[in-house]
């Protein structure tokens, strides 16, 4: 009796604890949100009034249309380079192999910011700066990509090919019937990892685009921050803030199991 | 008959020697376009780093002689290198000690029920970690604004003066620890929690039998156990710290008097306001042996121990 209260007290103190670290994190996101919908000409009321005037002072529609061509332009890319190498990195034996592969491990292991300025000057060259194909580029190929999805074909036992050769199916119907199954649920949980990566990435699409026409949200934001904060707009800053912040929030509510396991089923560099 | 069979056959291995070249051409074909993207995008970029870093190099970035260690020298004598390299030393330090400890306090709490826990909790929890840098470091810049901000505003209650957080070096650069943490704390939870996971049920039925106190159990079992995973966040935090550069674009443009300047943000400034694109080589040179040093280690110990990629 005294054991199980002992574990009683012991867990709600755990519980207190957390509770008190979870609104300490959450607190800063709900104060902004708070200060946009809440202040400023009429005191203690709903408004949209800030939210509307941050979406009129820069423009948020083409910086959320680049950041969805971009984001989605990558993830379309990357599973599918990261899915046929993967298959013939898992499934074929051939000459310099390793060699490919460390190739593919390589753009892991260096950091684009280490080659920021080469990216740059070989981008000036090929005059892709200010594009969305330029931003896109250097990331089009995943080496994570490519290291699950070869981790994804190999796990397939080889009978399953022998009985779908068996059935006559060629290569290609191989590789559609039996192989691309598996690899779907590597590819929703790399989905999870480049999305959020690209859409939160920003050295870099900063430092290539340079007009409205190619800029990301997130790049949008900083340039609006800079100007509110020289001019002190305060309302300006929490309100283009909440443009940037509600839409992760929403989706994060719908899945937040989904989400967050995906993050901790692989990683994020 | 058989001098059929035998055309046949001939006939049969002609075709097959054909297909297997058909199919070597396509592989190799395939890996072309993505191996080139590498190659121009990673592997050219790297090597002319490391050849533009012995370089002289004018301000629009063209080689105009040999420059020996020059590059490396003069990055190296300039103060203002000693204060990025400070800066950067202790805002790595203290944010990924103070991150990776509030994550293991985090993980220990949440332990096997993290994803049962309710939703809200959830949602405060992770929120900042689902957020760009940029929109968190914006969060802060309103949060620790003078007189507006919150945090004056809270000081004003207890009847404490305002401050200006980001306009002093010691406290602008503890305001990006603290963001830092708050941001990435939770993320590290996540992989440790994974860690936990992975310890057997019965492992922890006996040590909840035999060791109700925990300690001894956590320190000979459990960290053990955790070890990989701990090796692995703590390799990630680090990597994450070095390359922090969103905030102090955001909150302080390196300033004040080069008090919040870390080491990417330097960089940057070295090549894209200063153009000095031999320097601006020779730190990229540096940055590139460290971090690929260290995400080098954190794949290997991947590879080898946690997650079985191979």
């Amino acid at each position: 009796m005294a054991m199980i209260d002992w574990n009683r007290g012991k867990r709600a103190i755990k519980w207190s604890i957390l509770t008190i670290i979870a609104v300490l994190w959450g607190f800063p996101t709900v104060w902004v949100l708070y200060e946009t919908f809440f202040t400023g000409a009429a005191k203690w009321g709903f408004t949209f009034d800030n939210l509307v005037q941050a979406w009129n002072a820069a423009p948020f529609g083409e910086y959320y249309r680049n950041t969805l061509v971009i984001v989605l332009g990558l993830l379309a890319s990357q599973l599918v380079f990261g899915v046929i190498v993967g298959f013939i990195l898992a499934r074929y034996e051939f000459p310099l192999k390793s060699w490919v592969t460390g190739i593919f491990i390589l753009q892991i292991v260096v950091p684009i910011y280490a080659v920021l300025i080469q990216d740059y000057q070989i981008l000036d060259s090929l005059h892709l700066l200010n594009t969305l194909v330029g931003v896109m580029l250097p990331y089009a190929v995943s080496g994570i990509a490519v290291l699950s999805f070869r981790h994804a074909f190999r796990s397939v036992p080889r009978e399953l090919e022998e009985a779908a050769r068996l059935d006559g199916y060629g290569m290609f119907g191989i590789f559609r019937r039996v192989y691309l199954p598996q690899a779907v649920p590597a590819s929703l949980a790399f989905a999870v990892i480049s999305v959020t990566y690209h859409w939160t990435d920003f050295l870099w699409p900063m430092i290539v685009t340079n007009t409205n026409q190619a800029r990301p949200v997130v790049v949008g934001l900083a340039m609006m921050a800079q100007a509110s904060e020289s001019g002190m707009q305060w309302n300006l800053l929490a309100a283009g803030t909440a443009i940037v912040v509600i839409p992760v929030l929403v989706v994060f509510m719908a899945a937040t199991r989904k989400i967050l396991s995906a993050f901790s089923a692989t990683f994020n560099w | 008959m058989s001098e059929l069979s035998a055309r046949y056959e001939a006939k049969a291995a002609s075709t097959r020697t054909r297909h297997t070249i058909l199919v070597h051409v396509l592989r190799y074909g395939l890996l072309a376009l993505p191996a080139a993207v590498i190659g121009t995008f990673v592997l050219w970029p790297l090597l002319m780093t490391i050849v533009h870093s012995f370089d002289q190099l004018d301000g629009l970035g063209h080689v105009t002689g040999f420059a020996g260690v020059a590059n490396y020298q003069a990055l190296t004598a300039s103060p203002v290198f000693g204060q990025v390299m400070q800066n950067t030393l202790v805002f790595s330090v203290l944010s990924v000690v103070l991150s990776i400890g509030i994550a293991f306090v985090l993980a220990m709490l949440l332990n096997a029920r993290a994803l049962s826990a309710s939703r809200i909790l959830l949602v405060s929890l992770f929120s900042p970690t689902i957020m760009p840098m940029i929109a968190a470091a914006n969060i802060w810049l309103y949060f620790l604004a003078p007189q507006f901000g919150v945090v004056d505003e809270m000081l004003g209650w207890l009847g404490l003066g305002q401050f200006n957080w980001l306009g002093h070096p010691g406290t602008a650069l503890g305001s990006m620890i603290v963001l830092f943490v708050w941001k990435y704390a939770p993320y590290f939870t996540l992989f440790l929690l994974a860690g936990l996971q992975a310890i057997p049920p019965e492992v922890r039925e006996a040590l909840r039998t035999e060791d109700p106190v925990g300690w001894q159990s956590f320190r000979r079992v459990i960290l053990p156990i955790l070890s990989p995973v701990i090796a692995f966040v703590t390799t990630m935090a680090v990597l994450y710290s070095v390359e922090t550069v969103d905030p102090v674009y955001a909150m302080t443009q390196g300033g004040p008097n080069n008090g919040t300047n870390l080491v990417m943000y330097y960089l940057y400034q070295l090549g894209f306001n200063y153009f000095s694109w031999g320097q601006a080589a020779a730190l990229s040179v540096l940055l590139l042996v460290s971090l690929s040093t260290l995400s080098g280690f954190a794949l290997i110990v991947l590879e080898r121990r946690t997650f079985h990629w191979q």
